[in-house]
């Protein structure tokens, strides 16, 4: 049996003024943590473990192959759950292992604020278009009753919420706390294959130049009066930016990779870092591990209806 | 500091480091690059590299470390050959720098940069610590260490550039452009470290002032093949083999726009009193009142700029990198989110929108690839008036007028992508024209340029009667275009006065550090050169010496041709050739066996 409430029409007004909230709320938190720590310069002279606060951390002091296997697993586990409060439980562990990362939550803050566009829409969107089951709760907006509110949708959208999040807050502690290359070369003493790492160094590293290089023909377009509308001539200038921004990428690839070889590159990238696991490493490797599993079987077992 | 454990270096039994038989290169479109170069390089050896655009220079470096290989011809290193196992120690002794910093700067962090050709080398990693600390040191990064690449300044770059190839201590360095963008004080750090460079060095450039810093070979490329081959000294004597291969520069010379300023131009010049009214006079173009930007990372770029700029003025804009400019430029444009006043044509211009300064403003890029997207030249020239909704028949004919301005009819058709750099150049200039702005700015419009493209360039200026904005490091293209001087230095317009008070200021180096005048300095040394040096051609004397007819000896002043080398004093015409004064002048010099020579003289 359905079950279905009806409601005044004005309270769709709210409804979609959701995402915006979610949207201007997450912003307004990221220019209050943030006003404190963007105005020095940092001491470049000193390795960049970027969040000094936290350097010393058990993350930071963590395997980075243990981390890696790790905090990717208990990711996974995470997404397999099905209950809104298991994957409470998860996000709080992704919160606990963010803090004591020691990293500064604007940070957090701003990747959530990242997602928060595409996933507050799950939230209005999930519930007005989830097949209705039996069982189900619809709120229905006064006479519109072709455009019901269907509570299971919501509750569905609460769970992909809640997961996201917490996938998201736990490459936090995955990713900010050793140098990428040092998480690459984690990654390939675990098997990726060298040139897939020397990629993405490569790619991290030339993806700001590349978004750099776009912006600046971006304003000689737009000074030359370009402006984007729905027609051919948009169409056109849009396909020869596009090809242009290849043309010089792939004549900057060929440079750079002259550029390595003159300075000795022979197919392999000169590595420095050296790993050395101790039974430290193993114990949160366990803990972590173990935690996802135990979610996993409450998930499965204790809630299971 | 002391030394780092180095690799043994190869073998060399002579000083020779690199010989050089029969090289030829071809495109794969078969045009001809290299053609039959031979070449001897010895160690310690200074050479610039010199010669038109896409005369094979760069080819040519690329051989000689290995990036290109031979198709034709050979290439030995320290006597053998640039292939296989020797190669891979070759390029571990010679060290190329780009361009473009970006092109090698490809580590995560500046240390993980440099680091990278040491560790290749198969240092340890104290040793490699030691030799990224040396190296950064010495081109002054050691504060920014563990910064990222992206994150630096473009001199910043290429000095970080140039670290990753000393710390790989190499035998051989060969610098593309090394100087192109750097300001005065980023340059003199590279030409101090260079001088300090106690290896093989090979320079290309055309900054003629540069390299007579630092080089004595000269080796002039032409259509691939090596034209000249003698000491840079006698390079930059011989005006007419500097014309031959665009490497003249005594347009540079030309006396000052300054000194021939006409009464029109006097009344350009403005009064710069005190803050400027926002009820403007009908003549103000640009006013802004303490306009600030702060950058996403909290780095204040403007700090409060007060400028007005008058219609039909011609003002520069100077300072060290990182002093502002490029920022204020954006803000003028209405592209950055500033705050304070700001009014263009006396309209209140909004941050961020900026459609109305657009519309009546021109801007040429640093690079101007970033602003050429279209495929055809006659696209590109034609993009903007498109875009302002103009008539198809109108755009043709602003199209042909600014291809026209700017030298470059018959070129509609064209590829941008395959035109050298001063015709680019001269396309974005032409890309900015076609709208007729009110202001035209340009952003570093020398950089790159041969010295025939910039004096092109600046006679093309000289004829385009708009309000000027220019941002230069060049103080040539300052003396000669404007006549008002702006002077940024932390986000602020540290001094505002006429050009010819900039050009006489002796206190501007206390301020940002910049020594503008360094470059007039050699140039003018080099321009005594040019006018005062030995060369031998047949000439008249009037002078007095033993001498001998059949068996009497005597000695009185008497006149005949010799050609010996002499030290003159004199000009040359448009063509080069020399112009010697017309008197005979009676002068003391030896002359040898001339006394055993007949002499046939009356008496």
């Amino acid at each position: 049996m359905n079950g279905s409430l009806q409601i005044s029409p004005l309270w769709l007004l709210p409804l979609l003024l959701v995402p915006l909230v979610v949207y201007s709320g997450l912003r307004m938190l990221v220019s209050v943590g943030g006003e404190d720590s963007q105005q020095e310069e940092r001491d470049w002279t000193v390795p960049q473990l970027e969040f000094t606060a936290g350097k010393s951390s058990p993350v930071h002091r963590w395997d980075v192959r243990f981390k890696l296997a790790s905090i990717l697993l208990f990711a996974f586990l995470i997404v397999s759950l099905q209950h809104v409060q298991t994957v409470g439980i998860a996000l709080f562990i992704a919160f606990v292992s963010y803090r004591i990362a020691g990293i500064p939550w604007r940070r957090g803050i701003k990747r959530l604020l990242g997602m928060s566009g595409f996933l507050s829409m799950f939230l209005l969107m999930l519930p007005l278009t989830a097949v209705q089951q039996p069982g189900d709760l619809v709120l229905v907006f006064g006479q519109i009753d072709w455009l019901g509110f269907n509570l299971r949708g919501l509750d569905l959208a609460i769970l992909i919420i809640l997961r996201a999040c917490a996938v998201a807050l736990l490459m936090e502690p995955l990713l900010a706390t050793a140098p990428l290359p040092t998480t690459l070369a984690g990654l390939e003493h675990m098997g990726v294959p060298p040139r897939l790492t020397q990629l993405l160094l490569i790619t991290h590293r030339y993806l700001f130049l590349f978004v750099h290089e776009a912006r600046r023909m971006q304003i000689g377009m737009e000074v030359r009066g370009f402006r984007k509308s729905t027609s051919l001539a948009t169409l056109r200038s849009v396909g020869n930016f596009i090809g242009m921004l290849f043309v010089r990428s792939f004549e900057r690839t060929e440079r750079v990779y002259a550029a390595m070889l003159a300075r000795g590159y022979q197919g392999r990238w000169p590595q420095s870092v050296s790993f050395s696991a101790g039974s430290a490493d193993y114990l949160k490797s366990v803990l972590l591990i173990g935690l996802g599993l135990l979610l996993v079987f409450c998930d499965q077992l204790l809630w299971k209806k | 500091m002391h030394q780092l454990s180095k690799l043994s270096p190869l073998e060399n039994d002579k000083d020779l480091l690199m010989k050089i038989e029969g090289l030829c290169y071809r495109y794969p479109d078969g045009t001809p690059a290299l053609e039959q170069v031979a070449l001897q390089v010895r160690a310690g050896e200074r050479i610039a590299l010199v010669g038109h655009n896409g005369s094979g220079k760069t080819t040519l470096v690329k051989h000689l470390c290995g990036l290109l290989s031979a198709q034709q011809g050979t290439i030995e290193y320290k006597g053998k050959g640039l292939a296989a196992e020797h190669l891979a120690s070759a390029r571990l002794e010679i060290g190329l720098l780009f361009q473009d910093p970006d092109d090698q700067l490809f580590g995560h962090s500046l240390y993980e940069d440099v680091a990278f050709g040491p560790r290749n080398q198969g240092l340890s990693e104290a040793e490699v610590e030691l030799a990224v600390r040396q190296a950064v040191t010495s081109v002054g990064l050691d504060e920014l260490l563990f910064k990222p690449p992206h994150a630096l300044s473009y001199g910043q770059k290429k000095r970080a550039a140039l670290a990753g190839l000393l710390a790989m201590q190499p035998e051989m360095l060969i610098l593309d452009e090394p100087t192109a963008n750097l300001d005065p004080l980023q340059e003199q750090i590279f030409i101090d470290l260079l001088k300090q460079y106690q290896g093989t060095l090979i320079l290309i450039s055309h900054d003629l002032i540069f390299l007579y810093e630092l080089c004595e070979r000269a080796l002039v490329l032409d259509g691939g093949r090596v034209h000249h081959d003698y000491s840079l000294r006698e390079l930059v004597e011989h005006r007419p083999s500097l014309r031959e291969h665009g490497l003249d520069f005594s347009f540079r010379f030309a006396e000052s726009r300054q000194q021939t300023l006409t009464i029109k131009d006097e009344r350009r010049e403005v009064d710069r009193g005190g803050n400027p009214e926002l009820t403007l006079p009908a003549s103000s173009l640009i006013v802004t009142r303490d306009l600030h930007y702060r950058y996403p990372d909290g780095t204040a770029a403007l700090q409060g700029v007060d400028l007005r700029i008058k219609t039909g003025e011609h003002v520069s804009l100077v300072g060290e990198n990182g002093a502002g400019k490029s920022t204020l430029l954006l803000s003028l444009l209405g592209l950055l989110p500033f705050a304070g006043d700001y009014h263009f044509a006396g309209e209140k211009i909004v941050a961020g929108k900026g459609r109305l300064v657009w519309q009546r403003t021109g801007m040429v890029f640093q690079d101007c690839a970033d602003q050429l997207v279209c495929p055809t030249c006659y696209d590109e020239v034609a993009f903007a008036p498109r875009q302002f909704g103009l008539k198809e028949a109108e755009v043709k004919e602003l199209v042909e007028s600014a291809l026209n301005k700017v030298k470059l009819d018959g070129f509609s058709a064209r590829v941008p992508l395959h035109l050298s750099g001063g015709e680019r150049k001269r396309l974005a200039l032409a890309s900015v024209l076609s709208l007729q702005p009110q202001l035209l700015i340009l952003d570093e419009p020398t950089a790159g340029l041969d010295p025939r493209g910039e004096e092109l360039l600046l006679e093309i200026l000289r004829d385009i009667d708009v309000t000027l904005l220019l941002v230069c490091h060049d103080i040539f293209f300052v003396r000669e275009l404007t006549e008002r001087t702006l002077v940024m230095h932390r986000g602020r317009i540290a001094l505002d006065y006429s050009t010819k008070d900039f050009l006489a200021d002796k206190n501007l180096t206390t301020l940002n550090g910049l020594d503008y005048t360094y470059r007039n300095r050699c140039a003018l040394q080099i321009k005594e050169l040019q006018h005062r040096h030995e060369h031998a051609h047949p000439h008249k004397h009037l002078h007095e010496h033993p001498h001998r007819h059949a068996g009497q000896l005597h000695s009185h002043p008497h006149e005949h041709e010799h050609e010996h080398p002499h030290s003159y004093t004199h000009s040359h015409d448009k063509s080069g050739a020399h112009q010697h004064p017309v008197r005979e002048e009676y002068h003391e010099h030896g002359h040898p066996d001339h006394e055993r020579d007949d002499h046939d003289h009356s008496h």
